[in-house]
């Protein structure tokens, strides 16, 4: 039997720990991994001590136990997010490349006069 | 050459360039609104047009990849507005040849404001570099600089500073400084340090950039032995 204690400890070190590994492996971008940094520190911060909770509760007045289904719903709510953020870094990047490489090959045919290229070497990124 | 907008400016620093260096010189138009790509034409530079907007550093990273393409061993960058001297160009060759340096950032330490230099000893601490000027457009980067920064992982760095002096570094690449005079800007302002909202965003950007980098960083600089300057 887990205490509430542990079990909410276990998820906030758990989505912490997520985002913070996820961040750090450079999948997340700029804006982005600010925005996780926060929800990291935010979720570590009321897992390990649920106190806060009880104290937000106090203090704005809603203080309701069986909210556990909620905080588990959102938490995948918030790892969809993250997954859609780190595609739209993956996309940020290629759509980057993508433009230097098109003003690249744009300059190359201006200067070859629209003629047909001769072999270049290529280095096979996009 | 990363150039926005600066029409009125980019065809006399292509042509100082000219006259200090037999070199190609490359300006990067990044999406700009005015006649920067046919000024800078006009003065024998080779121009690259970016048909989006992506910023200094991307524009910058555009010509790296050109560099790259086209098999130069040295690319030297500096800015379009006309605050970078072209004489100053042989200097940064010059500080490459005696440090025998990866990468020289040309600095104006008696340009920096008051901001500047208390935002750039946050920065020390942080990052760990040892550099005075970590917003100078005006660097040389040798031929492996050019193999990292060409590469994928710099493609989202937003910012051509901490980023990509971090990468250099963690690269196991050498990094030094060597004082250059700069004028002050003919025309346009700078972009990081435009107003207090934009300097706000910038240093919280490179917080976060910095604490996600941090710990690699120094392992690898450990197990690397590398130089604690860079």
């Amino acid at each position: 039997m887990l205490t509430g204690q542990i079990t909410s400890a276990i998820i906030g070190i758990a989505l912490a720990g997520a985002i913070l590994f996820l961040v750090r492996r450079d999948h997340l971008h700029g804006p982005y991994a600010l925005w996780w940094f926060a929800v990291a520190a935010a979720t570590f911060a009321l897992g390990v001590f649920p106190a806060l909770i009880t104290w937000l509760g106090r203090v704005t007045g809603i203080f309701y136990p069986p909210v556990l289904p909620i905080v588990v719903g959102l938490s995948l709510v918030l790892i969809r997010m993250l997954k859609l953020d780190i595609d739209r870094s993956k996309q940020e990047r290629q759509i980057r490349r993508l433009t230097q490489k098109l003003a690249i090959l744009e300059q190359e045919l201006d200067r070859l006069g629209g003629k047909s290229s001769p072999a270049l070497p290529d280095d096979h990124t996009p | 050459m990363p150039a926005r907008d600066e029409a009125p400016t980019v065809g006399s620093v292509v042509e100082g360039v000219r006259r200090m260096l037999p070199c190609r010189v490359l300006v990067v138009d990044d999406a700009s609104g005015d006649a920067t790509a046919q000024a800078a034409r006009v003065a024998g530079a080779t121009v690259l047009r970016l048909p989006l907007g992506l910023g200094a550093w991307g524009a910058t990273q555009a010509g790296i990849r050109y560099a790259r393409r086209n098999g130069f061993s040295e690319v030297i960058t500096l800015d379009a507005d006309g605050q970078h001297q072209p004489d100053s160009v042989p200097m940064l060759r010059a500080a490459r040849e005696r440090s025998g340096a990866n990468v020289v950032i040309g600095t104006c330490v008696g340009r920096l404001s008051r901001a500047k230099r208390i935002a750039w000893r946050y920065l020390r601490l942080l990052t760990g570099l040892k550099l005075t000027d970590f917003t100078s457009g005006l660097r040389l980067y040798d031929a492996d600089a050019i193999d990292v920064l060409a590469g994928q992982e710099a493609s989202l760095l937003d910012y051509q500073d901490v980023g990509v002096l971090m990468l250099l570094a963690r690269s196991g690449l050498k990094i030094t400084e060597t004082p250059v005079t700069m004028l002050p800007r003919r025309a346009g302002r700078s972009r990081v340090f435009a107003s207090w909202p934009v300097v706000a965003r910038y240093m919280v950007h490179t917080t976060v950039l910095c604490l996600a980098q941090l710990d690699p960083a120094r392992r690898r600089a450990r197990t690397a032995g590398a130089d604690p300057i860079c």
